[in-house]
């Protein structure tokens, strides 16, 4: 048997790219996880099987199959809607029918006591013995919206779209909130998944699967708690796709410390901590952790955290200011050649100095945007416009801007939703993401930031010599790697 | 490479926790510098070591039995500011009866006295975490780790870079830079030591370990207390 590492890359994509699914315990009794986990599978594009040996005919189109064994053409994935204390015999069921990943959404397993750690232990050594990857038990699944593989037997999953960032959550509920809100935010996912209790898939192997996972760009971790958090750290350290991670709980420290270090040293400070240490930024909520995605997704890398603000109302604009700051970015003064060229696009604009303030929508707004973008004091664009219909958005002129001066360039803007949306889709197709309030423009600017301090190279990375201060004091984690 | 011998020594007495000389043998070992001290059996040993450091010493209970020394019998665990043989033989004295008393096994620690006007006093720590494995802390000594926690935690061991990070994060950094006036600590050389400890949880069966204080002066750092408790 080879070890589960060496088969995890394999299985994995079992799991998420499946020649075929069974659905063992579909049932026709509408209201049961059996007959909505069908209906959802229904609609993947490959074999979908549905299991039970009691069922007969069809159900959404698909003969009954009394067992996994009985399944003929090809089938890689088997999703579960049977009592947790039947899953040891269908695993080895599974395992015999070559059946390589399923989903147990069962819960009464590690999280329930020494019975059902004694049933999880079971489960993970017949999966052992037949290589297979178990996501959950106590997980509502994933989807991935691309091949319409809906493994969810939450309603609605459908409707959430096709994106580019990895949704990987602990709690099944939280990775249906954050597709749910990824498709309020017209930004879809490459793949939502739950992880449940992890019992052999867990944050590390599912972040080196969507790191190469080609329709995956940024990828999104919600964590509670893993008792491998060095795994996890290092797993995110190998990822060339950027990872942001969101912890909750700020839980108490041991218990049985003796030592002052001891005492001050809690789980909180660690995840936070070994997050940035290992080039991870962490945000605060799911909001923040979807716009830090669309942000690091969608863009170049920044190479620096100065950010360069062209806002067409003033307000918005000192808002954006003050919290890039406190967010982690810097605003860095423009070039006097870049002054120069603003100021021959607008003679005598409110304020030519960082932020541009235009003072209103016009013309060429685009052109201002250009200018700073342009600015080799800046790294990051961050642009701010109510949205003026007569005007629409600079979408000419910010088309490929990003790729061309190898920044990212964020739009935040505001007006009546219907009116904007088409040239706000516009915008996205141009490479630049967009965001709703300057506050979360900001946060996400402010993201782009610290990523790009804590995967600096260079200066910063070297001892200084000078006795002196490489860095001002207050930025946690200013990039670099632990000794290898 | 630090010297296992101090935790081997310990391990083989059957203890989980390294008497302060071990302790600070053990630092020493990694390339920390320590207070001058010498273990005594009895009061006049403890004056012989005295006049060998040179006064002021300090004196100190050390057993295995006594975890926070300063909080121990009433007090009288921890003697400052001896300036003469016959300080350093009352504070022994007493040291040596409060653990007869008790019933505990004890040496006294003398230990040459530091000025702790002369540095900023830190705290440097490690601890081995369940999740995460072994841990380096920094922080600011006294009031500002006890009340404010002005701490920072990286994931060991570190590097040169990352120690200065961790220490460039603490909110009152400001104090060892040169604050109003008063000399700027030698970071480049605490920053070593936060690298040393961190290799110290990494390589050796540590469960806690404190360096506090650690004080950082102008020209270097020296750790005048260790904890080291080893794993179960």
């Amino acid at each position: 048997m080879m070890p589960f590492d060496e088969r995890g890359a394999v299985s994995l994509t079992q799991l998420f790219d499946p020649s075929g699914v069974a659905v063992v315990g579909a049932s026709r009794t509408e209201g049961k996880i059996g007959y909505v986990a069908m209906e959802n599978a229904a609609e993947f594009a490959g074999p979908v099987y549905p299991v039970n040996p009691s069922g007969e005919g069809e159900l959404f189109g698909s003969a009954f199959v009394p067992s996994v064994a009985e399944i003929d053409g090809p089938v890689d994935l088997a999703l579960c809607c049977v009592p947790g204390p039947a899953m040891p015999d269908v695993l080895d069921e599974c395992g015999e029918a070559g059946i390589g990943a399923v989903v147990i959404y069962a819960s009464g397993f590690a999280e329930a006591g020494a019975e059902g750690e004694a049933l999880q232990d079971e489960i993970v050594a017949v999966a052992a013995e037949h290589d297979i990857s178990l996501l959950g038990p106590n997980t509502s699944g994933f989807v991935v919206p691309a091949t319409d593989l809906r493994c969810s037997f939450a309603s609605g999953v459908g409707e959430v779209p096709a994106g580019n960032t990895a949704v990987v959550a602990q709690s099944g509920g939280v990775a249906h909130v954050l597709a749910f809100q990824s498709r309020r935010q017209r930004r879809g996912v490459s793949a939502m998944v739950g992880l449940g209790n992890r019992a052999n898939v867990g944050f590390a192997e599912a972040i080196e699967y969507f790191d190469g996972d080609d329709r995956t760009d940024a990828i999104v971790l919600h964590v509670e708690g893993t008792d491998d958090g060095r795994r996890l750290l290092e797993t995110c350290r190998e990822s060339d796709t950027p990872v942001i991670a969101y912890k909750v709980g700020q839980s108490d420290v041991g218990a049985f410390a003796e030592s002052h270090t001891g005492a001050l040293t809690g789980d909180h400070e660690l995840y936070t901590a070994g997050f940035a240490q290992y080039g991870v930024p962490t945000v605060d909520a799911t909001d923040d952790l979807l716009d830090a995605a669309a942000a690091l997704g969608g863009s170049p890398t920044p190479d620096g955290p100065n950010v360069g603000v062209v806002t067409a109302q003033a307000g918005p604009g000192i808002i954006i200011t003050d919290r890039i700051q406190r967010a982690g970015g810097r605003l860095p003064e423009l070039t006097p050649e870049t002054a120069e060229r603003v100021d021959e696009i607008l003679p005598g604009i409110t304020y030519d100095d960082n932020p541009v303030d235009t003072g209103r929508p016009m013309p060429a707004f685009g052109e201002v945007v250009t200018a700073v973008a342009e600015d080799s004091n800046v790294d990051i664009v961050l642009v701010y416009e109510l949205f003026e219909e007569a005007l629409g958005f600079p979408v000419a002129a910010l088309d490929g801007l990003a790729d061309r001066v190898d920044k990212p360039v964020l739009f935040a803007t505001e007006g009546i939703e219907s009116e904007l949306a088409g040239e706000r889709d516009a915008l996205e197709a141009a490479g630049v993401p967009t965001f709703e309030t300057p506050e979360r423009a900001a946060d996400a600017a402010g993201v782009l930031a610290r990523y790009a301090e804590l995967h600096a190279d260079g200066p910063d990375d070297e001892p200084a010599t000078d006795g002196g201060r490489s860095l001002p004091g207050g930025v946690a984690g200013t990039g670099v790697s632990p000794r290898e | 490479m630090s010297d296992p011998g101090p935790i081997a020594s310990a391990r083989a007495d059957g203890r989980h926790t390294l008497t302060e000389a071990e302790g600070k043998r053990l630092l020493a070992s990694a390339g920390i510098e320590t207070t001058a001290f010498q273990a005594c059996a009895d009061a006049d040993e403890a004056v012989a070591a005295a006049d060998a450091i040179g006064y002021p010493v300090v004196a100190k209970v050390s057993s295995p039995a006594v975890t926070h020394k300063s909080d121990w019998a009433g007090g009288v665990g921890v003697v400052v500011g001896l300036d003469s043989p016959e300080a350093v033989r009352e504070a022994a004295t007493r040291i040596f009866g409060a653990a007869d008393e008790q019933g505990i096994a004890a040496d006294v620690l003398v230990e040459e006295a530091i000025d702790l006007d002369r540095g900023t006093e830190v705290i440097v720590g490690g601890v081995r975490d369940p999740s995460f494995g072994p841990v380096v802390l920094t922080g600011l000594g006294g009031v500002f780790t006890e009340v404010f926690e002005d701490t920072s935690h990286r994931i060991a061991p570190v590097d040169h870079a990352e120690a200065r990070s961790a220490i460039e994060a603490l909110r009152a950094a400001e104090l060892l830079y040169g604050y109003r006036g008063s000399d700027p600590a030698d970071v480049d050389a605490l920053a070593s030591a936060v690298v040393a400890i961190g290799d110290l949880v990494t390589e050796h069966s540590i469960a806690e370990l404190d360096v506090n204080p650690l004080l950082a002066t102008t020209d270097g750092v020296i750790a005048l207390d260790a904890l080291v408790v080893l794993e179960a």
